[in-house]
């Protein structure tokens, strides 16, 4: 079954080549780029949120904490994605399953989406 | 005789005998029943001799001792019949007590014989031999009240018969002492010492004999003198002509004998006198030649003994035998003699004498004989060679010196003072009268103020104005003047005084205080605080800028009253290190936040640097206090700029290379590998921009101080092993030779020191473009892990080794351009080691390469380091 991955990030063009590599490697993907849509899902959840920190209005880590604390949401795995590599422990910090620091080599995107993809 | 009865005062007369009757011309009638004294009144011829009482009195003895009593010798004349003469007798009488039956006293006989012819007899020989006791007497008297002592010694020991006063005297005894004593047993001291053979000799020869100043030792008045006397012993002579004895007649002459003894000593004492004030002597006959020197003449000549003449004359100093020569000449015409000269001593020294002599001429005027004496003044030479030193010292002290005589002249000044007042000669000196010297005004402190304190306390010293003879400047001196006394009588003679130009003072001082001015208007007007303390830290000096941020009094801000305006969050941290570099005596430096007068708080850095006394002691600091208020905040938007900025270019960095990896993947599995490696190579420069970007954020942090670290625990070499392959794959040309010795578990930032390393092998590969080879080296050494980058390039020049760690430095010159690059690598990498307790450094040789090292400490080492810094963090931040 085709793995779901779903990408919040504020800038476009993020979202857009991430979006183009994960389909070309047979992933689904479902992007916004509105950090606080997050909160909406309930059911029909992604396989793995790829959660950018620094977003226009909202902060990742305050999305990532709530994220884990609802009942449906908190298996949901969230590898959070920042331009500063020092936040890297905040991110640990508000439940963030696993980091990665922009910009970014795709293999290592790749390898920590299947390292921590819900099986 | 006389029957008399008892019944006194009466005393009847009972009977009488015809002797009685016959010797006292009286009848019976005349006497029986009758009271003895009422015919026997006491003759009207005898006042005095109490016949009666002495009669009364015999009655009473006889009649209370029932003895017989008897009266001498009395007078009691009785009357010539038809006559009123009476007739002189004398009578001894005795009236003898009769005894009654009881035992008791009943009459007594009363038996007076007339001793008149008997007792007149007696008078006249008493009287030839009071005659004769007289004549006796007068000769006694003559021969004690002789004025030369005499005296008669009697037989072999000479027992003293007759002593007169003056010998007593002489011998220093009494008379009492001496009579009937041998002499020598008196006179002990004088015993023995040939006086008993010469008496001896008078007495059994009859011949006198005379001494005259005999020396004779005598205890006299409690001491032994030797008393001198001129003597005659002459034989004592019996009326029958035997001789017994020796006569002898004395007169001191000790007081004489001595008066010559002085005499002689006076002279005596003359001679030593010539000789202890260094006087020598001589006698020279100018007929013979020859001389006669005292010994101390030849002593200050060098010789132990007088020497002939021609001796003296070879010690001359050669320089002055003319001189001499010239002296004696003229002295034979002129009768005295004077002249100095140096002589040189067998050791070589130099004295100076002085010769003086008196020449004598026979009766045709031809000189004969120069008598005279000879000094040595060769100290008196040197104290006129100290004199005229002194003299020199005057003559070119800078000050005035000057004499100023009582009568208000100056008898000397100086040449500095003849040059200072004006005087064009020193006859003007001596001609100008010290009024002259200062205004009329400034005159009257002269007269009225320091010429009397000088001549009563001694001295004055202070300033006063003087006046220029020739320019009539009048401008200030201080003076220091003295009374000079008479060394002998004590009275002053003269005013003594060194004065001072106080122009070239004032002048400094007018400097310095304008310099002192300007000073004071620059640190008015500086925009730094200034500051001082003392050696325990407390504020002795604060500048007007420091009062005008505070807002408060100078006298507020100083002790501790500064610390008031520090943010309380600095204030203990301020005091702390303040205390901290004052034991440590070095420069202070520290940042606080400042709380303005106006509600503002700036941030001040402030230091200090240690300052030490003449005499080497720490005496606190001065320092100053730079507001860096604006500074940090620019340095803030600066950081922040470039933060925002870096995160920002970020964005699109990571768009481009997500672009670019997606397309390069896309071609790959499409099989268009030419453009798919373009796709490469374009990631490969988006890496490129994302390290400088990654630099400049490195920076940033680093100088706001937010650098951060995630420290682990890891083995050093695989950490360098994997960085070195990852490397080498991105370097086609060159070759990473691994040279990894011992290796240790290091504590740090894994991340970081990767970074630091790559920074240096790129670094390596960087500048070393015609060699292929770049070493990487560790060990561990001394508790530490060592790495080093070693590479075969251009080298760095000795002058710029230690400028490679700091920021922005490049390698400058005609490279510049050959070489991109913002110049913060190393700078980045340094930081980097230092914070995580290694060390740096860099060898290299122009033109053959570098090799950059560093050097960490170990795990365990590390960690005890950064447990121990939080422990102390941690008691700051709750003390």
């Amino acid at each position: 079954m085709t793995k779901k991955i779903m990408i919040a990030d504020d800038d476009a063009g993020i979202v857009d080549f991430i979006s183009i590599l994960l389909e070309f490697e047979g992933y689904k993907v479902i992007a916004t780029l509105n950090g606080a849509s997050v909160l909406d899902l309930k059911h029909d959840l992604p396989d793995l949120l790829l959660l950018d920190i620094w977003m226009s209005g909202v902060d990742g880590r305050d999305i990532c904490k709530e994220l884990k604390r609802r009942e449906e949401t908190r298996n949901m795995p969230v590898v959070m994605i920042s331009a500063s590599k020092d936040i890297e422990q905040s991110a640990i910090d508000s439940g963030a399953d696993d980091f990665l620091a922009k910009p970014f080599e795709l293999d290592e995107l790749l390898r920590k989406i299947k390292k921590n993809m819900r099986s | 005789m006389l029957i008399i009865g008892t019944d006194a005062p009466a005393y009847t007369m009972l009977d009488v005998n015809r002797a009685y009757l016959t010797a006292t011309n009286t009848t019976r009638e005349d006497l029986i029943g009758k009271s003895v004294f009422g015919v026997f009144p006491a003759n009207p011829t005898d006042n005095v001799s109490k016949n009666i009482e002495r009669t009364i009195f015999s009655f009473e003895q006889a009649i209370q001792t029932k003895k017989v009593h008897t009266m001498y010798n009395y007078r009691y004349d009785i009357p010539i019949p038809g006559t009123a003469d009476f007739e002189e007798r004398y009578w001894t009488t005795s009236n003898t007590p009769v005894m009654d039956e009881n035992g008791e006293v009943k009459y007594f006989i009363h038996s007076p014989s007339n001793v008149t012819e008997l007792y007149k007899l007696g008078e006249r020989e008493k009287a030839g031999l009071e005659a004769l006791k007289k004549q006796r007497e007068q000769l006694h008297s003559t021969f004690m009240q002789a004025p030369v002592g005499i005296g008669i010694f009697k037989g072999q020991e000479n027992v003293v018969d007759l002593i007169n006063p003056p010998l007593c005297e002489l011998y220093g005894k009494t008379a009492d002492e001496l009579l009937g004593r041998p002499i020598f047993d008196v006179l002990t001291h004088a015993k023995g010492m040939g006086f008993e053979e010469l008496l001896e000799n008078v007495r059994l020869t009859g011949e006198s004999f005379r001494g005259t100043g005999q020396k004779v030792p005598l205890m006299r008045n409690g001491q032994l003198e030797n008393v001198f006397a001129n003597f005659v012993y002459e034989p004592f002579r019996e009326t029958d002509g035997n001789i017994t004895g020796v006569i002898a007649i004395a007169t001191e002459v000790t007081e004489l004998v001595y008066a010559k003894n002085r005499i002689e000593e006076a002279e005596a004492r003359a001679r030593l006198a010539v000789d202890a004030v260094g006087l020598g002597s001589y006698d020279l006959d100018l007929v013979t030649g020859e001389m006669i020197t005292s010994t101390r003449f030849a002593n200050i000549f060098g010789f132990d003994q007088p020497v002939p003449r021609s001796e003296y004359v070879k010690v001359f100093h050669p320089d002055d035998l003319q001189g001499r020569l010239e002296a004696h000449e003229s002295a034979i015409v002129s009768g005295s003699l004077d002249y100095e000269a140096r002589v040189i001593w067998r050791d070589t020294s130099l004295r100076w004498v002085k010769v003086e002599g008196k020449v004598s001429y026979d009766t045709t005027g031809k000189a004969i004989r120069i008598l005279g004496i000879l000094l040595d003044i060769t100290d008196k030479k040197k104290s006129m060679e100290e004199e005229r030193k002194l003299v020199s010292l005057v003559d070119n002290s800078v000050d005035l010196m000057s004499i100023l005589t009582m009568e208000g002249y100056n008898s000397y000044i100086n040449e500095a003072g003849r040059k200072l007042l004006g005087f064009e000669s020193e006859e003007q000196v001596r001609q100008i009268p010290v009024s002259q010297l200062h205004t009329p005004e400034d005159f009257l402190l002269v007269q009225q103020e320091v010429i009397p304190t000088v001549m009563r306390d001694g001295r004055w010293a202070g300033t006063m104005l003087v006046r220029h003879l020739q320019t009539g400047e009048v401008f200030p001196v201080f003076n220091n003047c003295f009374r000079i006394d008479d060394p002998v009588s004590g009275v002053p003679i003269a005013v003594g005084a060194v004065m001072r130009d106080l122009r070239p003072e004032l002048a400094a001082k007018q400097a310095l205080a304008d310099s002192e001015q300007l000073l004071r208007n620059i640190t008015t007007a500086t925009p730094i605080g200034l500051w001082m303390s003392d050696e325990k830290g407390s504020i002795t000096y604060m500048n007007q800028t420091w009062l005008d941020w505070t807002g408060v009094s100078y006298d507020e801000s100083m002790g501790d009253g500064w610390l008031q305006f520090i943010h309380e969050d600095d204030r203990k941290r301020v005091t702390d290190q303040m205390i901290k570099d004052l034991d440590a005596k070095k420069l202070y430096e520290s940042e606080f936040r400042l709380m303005h007068a106006d509600g503002t708080t700036h941030w001040c850095i402030a230091n200090g640097q240690p300052q030490y006394r003449n005499d080497g002691s720490f005496s606190g600091f001065i320092g100053a206090c730079v507001d860096l208020t604006e500074q940090k905040l620019l340095q803030q938007q600066k950081d922040d700029f470039i933060g925002i900025a870096s995160h920002e270019l970020k964005t699109p960095v990571t768009t481009i290379k997500g672009y670019a990896q997606v397309l390069e993947k896309m071609l790959k599995k499409k099989g268009d590998e030419k453009e798919a490696m373009m796709m490469s190579r374009m990631d490969a420069q988006v890496n490129r921009l994302n390290s400088l970007i990654g630099d400049l954020l490195d920076v940033t942090k680093i100088n706001s101080g937010k650098l951060q670290f995630n420290n682990t625990e890891f083995n050093f070499n695989p950490m360098v092993k994997e960085l070195v392959e990852d490397l080498q794959r991105t370097t086609g040309k060159h070759t990473l030779v691994e040279n990894l010795g011992a290796s240790a578990m290091v504590y740090g930032d894994k991340e970081r020191l990767g970074q630091v390393i790559a920074n240096l092998i790129t670094n390596a590969i960087k500048y070393s473009p015609h060699t292929d080879k770049i070493i990487i080296h560790t060990n561990v050494k001394d508790d530490e892990m060592t790495l080093c980058v070693q590479d075969f390039g251009i080298g760095i020049p000795e002058d710029k080794l230690e400028k490679v760690f700091e920021q922005f430095y490049r390698v400058t010159g005609e490279l510049q351009h050959t070489f991109p690059g913002l110049g913060l690598g190393l700078y980045i990498s340094s930081e980097i080691i230092k914070r995580e307790g290694g060390r740096i450094w860099v060898n290299s040789k122009e033109g053959e390469g570098s090799s950059f090292c560093f050097a960490l400490p170990l795990s365990a080492e590390r960690k005890a380091e950064l447990q121990l810094q939080n422990a102390q963090a941690g008691r700051t931040a709750y003390a």
